[in-house]
């Protein structure tokens, strides 16, 4: 199995040599497990699209003037509806941005945290010094989360008035 | 060939079901609408050319139908890609996230060219299962805001702005229940995470409460019910946005929200209540489960989901709608610190338990249980007192005193 070329790719060249990441167990490939989620996604899409073009096979099809107009109430329509809007959107995406990715940081940590290839394993092999020291990095890691958090709230990023 | 038909009936088996179960969940929730209200619901439509009624059993039949034969109409200022893309990528999404969610645990069946009991989850042994339900659950907002974005309708616009906006601000607390889970199993295997449970006994809802109330406020919004269907809200945004669509697109998104709560019911059940286990149930391994323990398992599974979804059914039809600056206000100064206290508790009683070496949860609950609890408690009175969400309910004096109208000033112009 050692000279299978997707493992030799996979692990060899993109784990060990390029990305330096330190893969535990030597697991085969996941392809069985993934080969079933391809699959699944390929089939929700044809059975939507499916869905689609009975739809539009199926109905009658009737144009009109008033139809073509969108619909707002009644009202004829002022102007186009792609207007600016409110920044305050895009502040609520840059915090978003910045939460996300520092929780995408914990789920690592959460992961190891009590898998026995985990944490204890690495101050097994005293790749860390101790538990204590990685819980201590986290808490300064959420910490800091939670400055910017605080920074945030005081600059009235979440402000909606 | 043979490895890909497995896969290939159950996720037709699945897809079939899943379908079906959001048609019917629209009975039920009609059910349950005329039962709070004190009316008949639907209760007419039976087996067609007889009078027999069957309690409106043909009701989501004759919905579907009139669907399918609706013009569906692409009107001229529409984006017409974006348009068509738009229903499509909502409901796949919606329907794919199923791919690791164990429907139960196996099946005790022995088929030639497959190894072990059949297990009941489409894609079994994913690594990384809740980041995908996490990923794919961030794609309905592409849905959302291209079929905003493509109606070129203000209501559309403005509702697929709003929802963008709630279903990312509350992304961020839904991470933070999941995280708690994930510390406290050490994986994101969903079966890994239902097994941890049944083997202690003690479900993460016992130990876990704040993130518990976390994830289900996070989930309701992302699945965008009651009350947090800002996305939809049809007395103000005419349905938000999909106010331009009709036909089988608009069924699309009505089947892709119904889906979503499906999956929010099934994942509030898998993380926080234990999955398939209930006390008293025999905990064997995988490989030597009898039929009767592995029908139980689907029994109990299915219905905790639909005592999930029947709690869904009626908060919609007990909360009025939340106004947008209270959504927002909840997202990030509510639940997102409320969410943080959560996950540094976890983490701390996880590691005092190492420290300990107390492994089995099942005979010293107490400590992460009581802790859990005063977490959740002291951390609710603290909310309670000072959330800042009833401050901005002061009238806004703008609003309440106009400019004075006066008529030379246009006439001047």
């Amino acid at each position: 199995m050692q000279q299978d070329p997707k493992w030799v790719f996979y692990y060899d060249l993109l784990c060990d040599k390029i990305h330096k990441v330190r893969i535990f167990g030597r697991e085969p490939l996941m392809e069985q497990a993934v080969l079933p989620l391809f699959l699944f996604a390929v089939c929700a899409t044809a059975v939507a699209v499916a869905m689609v073009r009975v739809g539009s096979l199926v109905g009658p099809h009737k144009a009109g003037r008033v139809k073509e107009m969108p619909y707002e109430s009644g009202m004829d329509p002022i102007h186009d509806a792609r207007r600016r809007f409110d920044v305050r959107f895009y502040l609520v995406a840059i915090a978003f941005l910045v939460f996300d990715v520092e929780l995408l940081f914990l789920y690592p940590w959460a992961v190891a945290s009590r898998n026995p290839q985990g944490i204890d394993r690495a101050v097994a092999e005293q790749w860390v010094a101790s538990r204590g020291l990685v819980f201590f990095e986290v808490l300064s890691f959420v910490l800091l989360l939670a400055a910017g958090f605080v920074y945030a709230w005081r600059k009235g990023v979440f402000r909606w008035r | 060939m043979a490895p890909l038909i497995v896969p290939l009936v159950k996720i037709g088996l699945l897809v079939f079901a899943l379908l079906t179960a959001a048609a019917y969940l629209v009975l039920l929730e009609r059910w349950i609408a005329a039962w709070v209200q004190d009316r008949k619901g639907p209760n007419r439509v039976g087996i067609p050319l007889t009078s027999i009624k069957l309690f409106g059993l043909g009701q989501p039949l004759a919905d579907g139908l009139k669907f399918i034969f609706k013009e569906e109409y692409t009107p001229a200022h529409v984006d017409k890609a974006l348009y068509t893309l738009a229903p499509i990528t909502i409901l796949a999404a919606a329907l794919a996230i199923f791919a690791v969610i164990p429907i139960g645990s196996v099946l005790p069946l022995d088929l030639p060219g497959t190894d072990g009991p059949i297990k009941l989850v489409v894609a079994p042994g994913v690594d990384v299962g809740m980041i995908y339900v996490f990923a794919l659950s961030s794609i309905a907002v592409y849905g959302v805001i291209l079929g905003g974005w493509a109606s070129n309708n203000k209501y559309s616009f403005l509702g697929g702005l709003r929802s963008s906006a709630q279903l990312i601000a509350y992304e961020i607390p839904l991470g933070l229940g999941i995280l708690g889970v994930v510390i406290s199993t050490g994986s994101l295997r969903l079966e890994n995470i239902i097994f941890e449970q049944a083997q202690s006994g003690v479900w993460n809802s016992f130990t876990q409460p704040l993130g518990l109330v976390v994830f289900v406020v996070a989930s309701f919004a992302e699945a965008a019910r009651l009350p947090f269907d800002l996305p939809e809200c049809e007395q103000e945004l005419i349905g938000g946005y999909h106010t331009e669509y009709s036909g089988m697109r608009l069924l699309l998104f009505l089947i892709a929200e119904f889906l979503h709560m499906v999956v929010a019911a099934f994942l509030i059940v898998i993380l926080f209540f234990g999955g398939w286990h209930f006390w008293g149930m025999p905990v064997p391994a995988d490989d030597i489960i009898s039929w009767s323990v592995a029908g139980l398992r689907i029994l109990v599974l299915i219905a905790k989901v639909l005592a999930v979804i029947l709690f869904f059914m009626l908060i919609r039809w007990s909360w009025p709608r939340f106004r947008f600056d209270q959504l927002m206000n909840l997202a990030w100064k509510v639940m997102l610190p409320l969410g943080l206290v959560n996950l540094m508790a976890v983490a701390a009683v996880v590691e005092y338990q190492h420290a300990r070496e107390i492994e089995d949860l099942s005979t010293n609950a107490w400590l992460p249980v009581g802790i859990g609890w005063g977490v959740a408690i002291v951390a609710w009175i603290v909310a309670a007192l000072f959330a800042p969400l009833h401050t901005d309910n002061r009238p806004r004096l703008d609003v309440l005193q106009p400019p004075a109208f006066e008529p030379n000033s246009l006439r001047s112009k």
